[in-house]
């Protein structure tokens, strides 16, 4: 196994690179960008899905969990190595929306896309044929839950209510609205706590997604050059 | 090297931002000759951060239900979920701002996640 660390920035993204080779890796793409291992790819890279430990075990009562030493927050206390340095409490993944770049990450940034304000953030999709953007405005203006077609195949999208993040589902329904934290479809299906539930009750945990990541438009522009947005209608 | 599991998200630079503006030193890197790929302009690379984060490599994986029950966790902990060869797989959303990087063996394959 080769073993990676961030080493610093490309396109104001983290870098990565393996102390075996010593080639640099996009850590979105898997792909090998400077170095003796260019042209291999860690890949296909899968989702990496953010949910609370409610929706996790929801979905997956034998799911497990690995623990670092590092020191984190559980409902106010401290636990682990306090000696260690800490994430940032609390705070979780949900990043600013005004966010602003320092010069440092500037530097690093090749021709950006100035469809969109760099900062904003969204969610990306692609598939082997599509490249997408939806801004977190345009899910909010569309009531937080809408049907989209990726591929002419129907997919949700919508802003999980227990984690304010913006997902992605294969569906087979037409039309979706967001009631409390339910999002309900017009199929008689419905998705709660992440997990698509048929019109008969029955839960689907596993149900396919599209390739997506939560993201700022700066870094989804860059990566996939040319990628659609999809606006507010 | 063969393919690993490589299961990735990006908003971690929003909160990356703001410690990296916290800290003073980055360590120099060692770079090969190249090649690179095309497209790749080397000079835009930065070794801004390196050094301050440590990868993740778990030497044990225990039951989240039993992680719940024992406090280790609460029902609104965030969480990171990757599917490895063994089944699920959840990381600590806030160590994983730390660590940046998770690598691992699960059935007999390896996994990455990357934030």
């Amino acid at each position: 196994m080769h073993h990676f660390n961030n080493v610093g920035l490309y396109d104001a993204l983290f870098v990565m690179q393996d102390t075996e080779s010593q080639t640099l890796w996009n850590h979105l793409t898997g792909d090998a960008e400077y170095g003796p291992m260019v042209g291999r790819t860690l890949g296909p890279p899968k989702n990496l899905l953010q949910m609370n430990v409610k929706q996790a075990l929801e979905q997956n009562k034998k799911t497990k969990v690995a623990i670092s030493e590092r020191a984190y927050m559980v409902d106010g206390k401290v636990i682990g190595d306090v000696s260690a340095p800490r994430g940032k409490m609390g705070v979780g993944s949900v990043p600013s929306e005004s966010g602003r770049m320092g010069e440092a990450f500037i530097k690093t940034l090749g021709a950006e896309d100035a469809r969109r304000p760099r900062m904003e953030i969204g969610l990306g999709i692609w598939t082997t044929k599509s490249r997408r953007f939806y801004p977190i405005s345009t899910i909010r203006d569309r009531g937080r839950a809408f049907i989209d077609q990726i591929d002419g195949r129907s997919t949700l999208i919508y802003i999980d209510a227990e984690t304010n993040t913006p997902a992605a589902l294969f569906v087979d329904a037409k039309a979706a609205r967001l009631e409390g934290n339910i999002v309900r479809m017009d199929d008689g299906s419905s998705v709660r706590d992440g997990v698509l539930i048929n019109a008969k009750g029955a839960s689907k945990p596993n149900s396919p997604r599209p390739d997506q990541m939560f993201t700022r438009w700066y870094g989804f522009a860059l990566t996939f050059p040319g990628a659609e947005v999809v606006a507010s209608k | 090297m063969k393919h690993v599991g490589l299961f990735r998200v990006a908003v971690g630079i929003a909160v990356a931002t703001t410690l990296l503006g916290q800290r003073q030193e980055s360590l120099p890197v060692k770079l090969p000759d190249g090649p690179a790929k095309p497209g790749f302009d080397i000079k835009r690379f930065s070794n801004l951060g390196n050094g301050w984060f440590q990868t993740f490599y778990p030497k044990k994986y225990e039951s989240l239900r039993k992680a719940l029950d024992r406090g280790k966790v609460s029902a609104t902990t965030r969480l990171l979920v990757l599917e490895t060869a063994a089944g699920r797989l959840a990381l600590i959303n806030d160590q994983m701002v730390f660590h940046h990087i998770a690598q691992g063996k699960a059935g007999g394959k390896d996994w990455m996640a990357t934030f």
